[in-house]
């Protein structure tokens, strides 16, 4: 009892640490750059394409980073998230569509519904498949997302099939709204949708990193690397497991409605298909597992790709006109994707960050020794 | 909840003959639920093209269940190898067409070209499952997130490449004349192509279960999917008959697709990532590793799809999700598995 209050325990030492060094890493300054390029982005580049491509990263990072919680820090492989992510999209566009007049209040009634929508299921998912296997919670979420995409694609009543629902949004975050220009931008429902996102993916995301760096976070990363002696130190790990999958399930569902504000509009292939989960799972590969921030460079990269990719391919008919097999080969960007996916997975493991980490470790270990070497 | 587990174990033990025998009466009574609201004949009709599609299921399950249970590896590139399958023998199909063996064909003609499809699409898929398991699934032994990715990205690719070479829209089958239309047995209508599928996926489930019980080679892969180590040290190459299953599970899954395109008469891209999610569901009701499982998985599936889609045709899906969901609540390995 004594020795408990005397000595400060593991992760009191390391977080004792961290709070020291807080202002003077330069993992922060990069943070605050980025955060900084975000801000003025819009005010500087007036183009909509770079806004939109910023907007997506930012949404998908966050989407990317609630994945990496569920598939790095908990080591569960789901199929399902981008399903949690469309359900808060469809909540959104739903509630605004289905009572006509878009009002302000519809924004917090659609993020509720999106968190009980997808807690509900979430739970329900873990409950059913974690308890026997890992291999099994994959196959389960694979069955889960084909279910909800033909949900999402057949019942017409209520979500409108493949033709998808359009939906304005309320007061200032409307299109047609607009009040003169700010700092020479003009200031417009784009703008101010734009930077409403911004703050909400920026405060997700600080909540995944919260949310890591709590001691929950470190339960479910003991899990991940050795789950019976977890068990033997008496942590429930089936109930962190479950709770990792739901808090990851609802980000998601809560980037799906900045994805709907944004776009207004979603439909299936969208928001609910196969290639947006996979497109996820590659960023969060690229990027690098187990490292949150590793989210964001992969969504930037995917992000970009897919924005400049159409070019690409206007290149290669001019390259090669004529040529009907090069023409179809090109067309068919999926196809790199899988290539991408193959050599990622085999040359790459670490990801962009992790293997960034990993170099500076080692170059710190070599300054360290060759230091212990001088001294001597 | 060791301890749940632990008693669990301790019945398993006791009662097994008793337990299997409960699972096969219940699996099968409950299959004359759907007559209360579906009258005689219509349920007749209902289960040909049931008991069709739960063969047809069987085909890719079988394999897939093969694969997870010696290799322990989830094979995502599953559906790719069906889709596969479902093209080669629409390719063959139309070049047959040219000899006058399909339209107008007799009907040992009819019998002798889907034969030769279902012999293209074996040779085709166990070529593609052998390139894959040496150049991509051997490299990601022991790691399930690895093989997942792995298997997903070469399914991304193959069917990628399907694209470009035939075309990303629907196509059209041609049925063979002689298979072609139906009988009318006392006003229940049975598709000929359906009584077809029905002998294909007794042959192959027959065939498997004498590999498995009657040759060296099954003794093998059963004592693999007991107990890889044990099997080597014997001296038995682990790694070839790991390449042998791989091959012939994804050959088993092109005979399905081919199977499956004559069957619907039509054929789309999209449609080994469909099928794989039924093979899926099967291999999970049924257990995975278990052959008789996935045959019975099957068949409960394509049962369960075709009386549900009669009834609340939106529904099909979900309520095999749903038998999913209870089966595992009252059996989390599924109903054959292990553990």
């Amino acid at each position: 009892m004594e020795s408990k209050t005397m000595q400060p325990t593991p992760v009191q030492t390391e977080r004792e640490n961290l709070r020291r060094v807080r202002f003077t890493r330069p993992a922060l300054w990069v943070q605050l750059v980025l955060l900084a390029c975000l801000i003025a982005g819009p005010l500087v580049v007036p183009s909509f394409r770079a806004m939109d491509v910023m907007t997506k990263v930012m949404i998908f990072a966050v989407v990317a980073a609630s994945y990496d919680l569920i598939l790095g820090y908990t080591g569960i492989l789901s199929l399902a998230h981008v399903t949690f992510f469309g359900i808060g999209a469809y909540s959104m566009a739903l509630v605004v569509f289905h009572s006509g007049q878009a009002a302000w209040y519809h924004i917090p009634v659609a993020m509720a519904l999106a968190v009980g929508i997808s807690g509900i299921l979430a739970v329900a998912l873990a409950f059913f498949s974690l308890r026997v296997k890992a291999i099994f919670f994959t196959m389960m979420s694979l069955a889960l997302a084909e279910f909800v995409f033909i949900l999402g694609d057949q019942w017409h009543d209520l979500t409108m099939g493949e033709d998808g629902v359009s939906f304005s949004l309320p007061g200032i975050f409307s299109v047609n709204w607009s009040d003169g220009t700010f700092l020479g931008a003009a200031l417009n429902g784009r703008l101010m949708t734009y930077y409403f996102i911004l703050v909400a993916s920026v405060l997700l995301f600080i909540g995944l990193v919260r949310f890591v760096r709590s001691p929950v976070g470190r339960v479910l990363k003991s899990v991940r690397d050795n789950e019976q002696r977890s068990t033997a130190l008496g942590y429930k790990t089936f109930h962190y497991k479950v709770l990792s999958n739901v808090f990851g399930s609802v980000v998601a569902s809560l980037a799906g409605v900045l994805f709907a504000m944004w776009l207004g509009y979603v439909n299936p292939t969208s928001v609910l298909g196969i290639p947006v989960m996979l497109n996820v799972l590659l960023m969060v590969i690229i990027g690098g597992m187990g490292t949150l921030y590793g989210s964001i460079m992969g969504a930037a990269f995917i992000q970009v790709a897919e924005a400049w990719l159409p070019d690409l391919q206007k290149l290669a008919m001019l390259l090669l006109p004529g040529v009907e097999m090069a023409q179809r080969l090109a067309e068919r960007w999926i196809l790199y994707f899988g290539i991408l996916f193959i050599l990622v997975v085999i040359f790459f493991p670490k990801g962009i960050v992790g293997t960034a980490r990993d170099v500076i470790a080692r170059r710190k270990l070599r300054l360290a020794q060759r230091d212990h070497q001088t001294g001597l | 909840m060791t301890t749940q587990t632990a008693t669990a174990g301790l019945q398993e033990q006791g009662g097994t003959d008793f337990k299997k025998v409960g699972v096969w009466i219940a699996s099968v009574g409950i299959w004359f639920l759907p007559l209360l609201w579906i009258d005689p004949t219509t349920y007749a009709v209902l289960t040909v093209a049931g008991l069709a599609m739960g063969m047809l299921i069987f085909l890719t399950a079988s394999g897939l269940t093969l694969i997870f249970g010696l290799m322990d590896v989830l094979n995502l590139a599953h559906g790719a190898f069906f889709v596969w399958g479902a093209y080669v023998g629409f390719s063959l199909l139309n070049a047959l067409q040219q000899v006058g063996w399909v339209e107008g064909a007799g009907a040992a003609q009819s019998i002798g070209s889907v034969l030769l499809c279902l012999l293209a699409a074996l040779v085709v898929g166990g070529l593609m499952g052998i390139v894959l398991e040496k150049m991509l699934v051997r490299l990601t032994y022991g790691s399930h997130l690895k093989q997942i990715l792995i298997t997903m990205g070469a399914s991304l690719i193959l069917v990628e490449i399907l694209k470009v070479v035939w075309s990303p829209n629907d196509e059209v089958v041609m049925v063979p004349a002689a298979f072609q239309g139906s009988w009318d047995i006392m006003d229940v209508i049975i598709t000929k192509f359906r009584v077809v599928a029905i002998v294909v996926g007794l042959v192959v489930l027959g065939g498997i279960q004498l590999v498995m019980m009657r040759t060296k080679l099954g003794i093998i892969v059963r004592a693999g999917v007991e107990n890889k180590e044990v099997v080597e040290t014997l001296g038995y190459n682990i790694r070839r008959v790991f390449t042998g299953v791989f091959c012939a599970g994804a050959a088993l899954a092109a005979v399905g697709g081919t199977m499956w395109s004559i069957f619907k008469e039509q054929i789309h891209p999209a449609m080994g990532e469909e099928n794989l999610i039924f093979a899926l569901i099967v291999v999970i009701i049924g257990g995975m590793g278990s052959v008789t499982g996935s045959f019975l998985g099957a068949i409960m599936v394509g049962l369960a799809f075709n009386y549900v889609a009669y009834t609340l045709p939106p529904l099909a899906l979900g309520a095999n999700i749903m038998i999913m969901a209870v089966i595992l609540l009252i059996r989390p390995t599924g109903l054959m598995g292990k553990e």
